[in-house]
């Protein structure tokens, strides 16, 4: 086993225990990696927006507290739309359409065929434990402008996650196997689109392994809020690394 | 509730460790995976001690393993991780075990409090260096003399002297134990000196030196791998008690009158029904463990819910005594040399 005392051990070299230097979010190497990432965050607040809306023609009794949700997302979108233009980084929207059009077109066919378990996996549980925390990660790192409105949207969207978890929880005993068939279908798109901007992730100084870290700890959290026990949970996650 | 943190010995345990608890998709995983991993509360368990009460607790591993040592970023995050992990399941004192201890204090993670959303609440951890340090005293103290060392006349080396638990160690055997001379063995000669000031005793010398010397010597350092000793060259009989982590110290020595003792494990009076400690490599997994993970029950037992042993060099003779009376009380023993002590009761 390895000790403290092998070669190969980490030496902390900030005795205040931080991580580093901030990215120089001048560069232009930063602000072409920052093009695509604020697009899919703005994409993906957009993209929340309809779902939710779409959702609640699923459920017309919910449709209140739905567009409730869906207007909170508009409202982050405009806020990542600012940190954009604070940076002078104009969003390639055209790339986030693509990077998003596996994960919106399940969810439209979902829609289509009225599972309603589906439509919230993909968006209350997997879109938003995504959103969650890629912007966990993205607040250690961000420039300040931008931190400040991360961190506001974090706290909005743990209530959305909630929302999905709710009713999942509620339903549990009939929506069980859907559940997992939804998993094993997106489950992988989740994987495939964080390794598609892993390097633009990195020059943002935001790891791959931690983002992933970040998704599997939050997606935990709320599958066991939703009541399955941990080897389900682990059959469930197992999508996501084969 | 109590609860313990701990991690498997080597990746390749691990893997297997994860398979045979149905944790598949991580147990198929490449160490990037591991890195990627959550922590898992993987164990519920239910201790009564001798007076019948009755505790729950939880054991989470942080899916840390010390392959990750050289990853800074990763380590830290595992320990967070794990700390947040069991806050959040409202667990009120949580030991940190194995090498969870370690890189909190190496790495500086105090100044991490912040965890998500999650503010940690320090009170709700321990390190349980104070029970260790206990642990080990009590272990020379019962264990010399069963292979003729009277530690009244004893050099006692204690390699690591500095440290948490090595400054502790040597505090009880200068002050309770009364041991013939302590050698004082660490890597920097600064804090040494502070120490031998405090204990108003103690030679300093260096591990080459100490060693011949010693009647017995503490480990409470990780042992350097380079390190080569020639047992020829130490005393018979001599008593090594291996306190660090991880305890590899048997590897290094062997031979006739030389006794190696792994340190800061103690056992309880009746099996507990759990599997973790099989990934320890305890000899006997139902009832043994490190002294660290048992200090969280004994607070729980004691309700005792504060950060009992937090920080650098803080454990007392007092704080011993009181940990020290809950060990006895609630149901442990410390590990000793087996053969010699069937041999004293014959």
């Amino acid at each position: 086993m390895p000790t403290l005392e092998s070669k190969d051990v980490a030496v902390l070299d900030r005795p205040d225990g931080s991580l580093g230097d901030l990215p120089d979010f001048t560069s232009d190497l930063y602000k072409d990696a920052y093009s695509r990432i604020n697009a899919i965050v703005i994409e993906g607040e957009q993209e929340a927006h309809n779902n939710y809306v779409d959702i609640a023609t699923l459920t017309p009794e919910k449709e209140e507290e739905l567009v409730k949700l869906a207007r909170m997302e508009l409202k982050h979108m405009r806020g990542f739309t600012a940190c954009g233009k604070n940076l002078g980084v104009k969003a390639d929207m055209a790339f986030a359409k693509e990077f998003f059009a596996p994960l919106h077109n399940n969810f439209q066919k979902a829609l289509s065929e009225g599972n309603l378990t589906t439509c919230l996996l993909i968006q209350a549980i997997l879109i938003e434990a995504f959103a969650i925390s890629a912007y966990h990660v993205y607040i250690r790192v961000a420039d300040p402008f931008a931190k400040k409105i991360t961190e506001g949207v974090v706290q909005d969207e743990y209530l959305h996650l909630n929302y999905g978890q709710e009713w999942l929880k509620a339903n549990l005993d009939t929506c069980k196997e859907e559940l997992m068939t939804a998993n094993k279908a997106n489950l992988p798109l989740i994987r495939s689109m964080l390794d598609q901007v892993a390097d633009d992730a990195s020059i943002l100084h935001m790891d791959k392994e931690e983002l992933m870290e970040e998704f599997m700890i939050a997606y935990q959290d709320s599958l066991t809020e939703i009541g399955l026990d941990n080897r389900e949970i682990a059959r469930m996650a197992l999508a996501a690394v084969v | 509730m109590f609860g313990l943190i701990g991690h498997s010995t080597s990746f390749e345990d691990a893997r297997r460790k994860a398979m045979e608890l149905g944790y598949d998709h991580i147990a198929k995983g490449d160490l990037d995976v591991w890195c990627s991993a959550p922590p898992q509360l993987v164990e519920h368990v239910n201790i009564t001690n001798p007076s019948g009460k009755s505790i729950e607790g939880a054991y989470i591993d942080s899916c840390f393993v010390p392959e990750m040592l050289s990853r800074f970023k990763t380590a830290r995050r595992k320990v967070l991780n794990a700390m947040e992990l069991a806050q959040k399941k409202g667990i009120n004192i949580t030991a940190l075990g194995g090498f969870t201890s370690i890189i909190f204090e190496n790495f500086n993670l105090l100044s991490n409090q912040q965890v998500r959303n999650t503010t940690l609440e320090w009170e709700r951890f321990t390190t349980g260096n104070t029970h260790t340090a206990w642990v080990i005293a009590r272990q020379l103290e019962i264990n010399a003399p069963l292979i003729g060392i009277d530690l009244k006349q004893a050099k006692v080396a204690v390699v690591g002297a500095t440290g948490d638990i090595g400054s502790a160690v040597c505090r009880w055997l200068s002050n309770r134990t009364g041991v013939g001379e302590l050698l004082l063995v660490a890597r920097q000669k600064q804090p040494l000196v502070e120490l031998q000031k405090d204990l108003g005793g103690g030679r300093i010398l260096s591990l080459e030196e100490a060693l011949p010397e010693a009647d017995a010597v503490v480990w409470v350092a990780s042992m350097p791998r380079t390190l080569e000793i020639n047992s020829s060259k130490l005393r018979q009989p001599c008593l090594m008690i291996d306190g660090g982590y991880p305890k590899n110290l048997d590897e290094k020595f062997s031979g006739e009158g030389l006794h190696v003792l792994k340190g800061g494990i103690v056992e309880f009076f009746h099996d507990i029904g759990w599997n973790m400690m099989a990934l320890a490599e305890m000899e006997k997994p139902q009832r043994q463990m490190f002294a660290c993970f048992a200090e969280a029950m004994l607070l729980e037992f004691e309700n005792c819910h504060t950060n009992f042993s937090w920080g650098r060099n803080n454990i007392t003779l007092e704080k011993m005594d009181f940990i020290g009376e809950a060990s006895v009380r609630n149901g442990f023993t410390t590990l000793n040399l087996r053969s010699f002590l069937q041999a004293a009761v014959a």
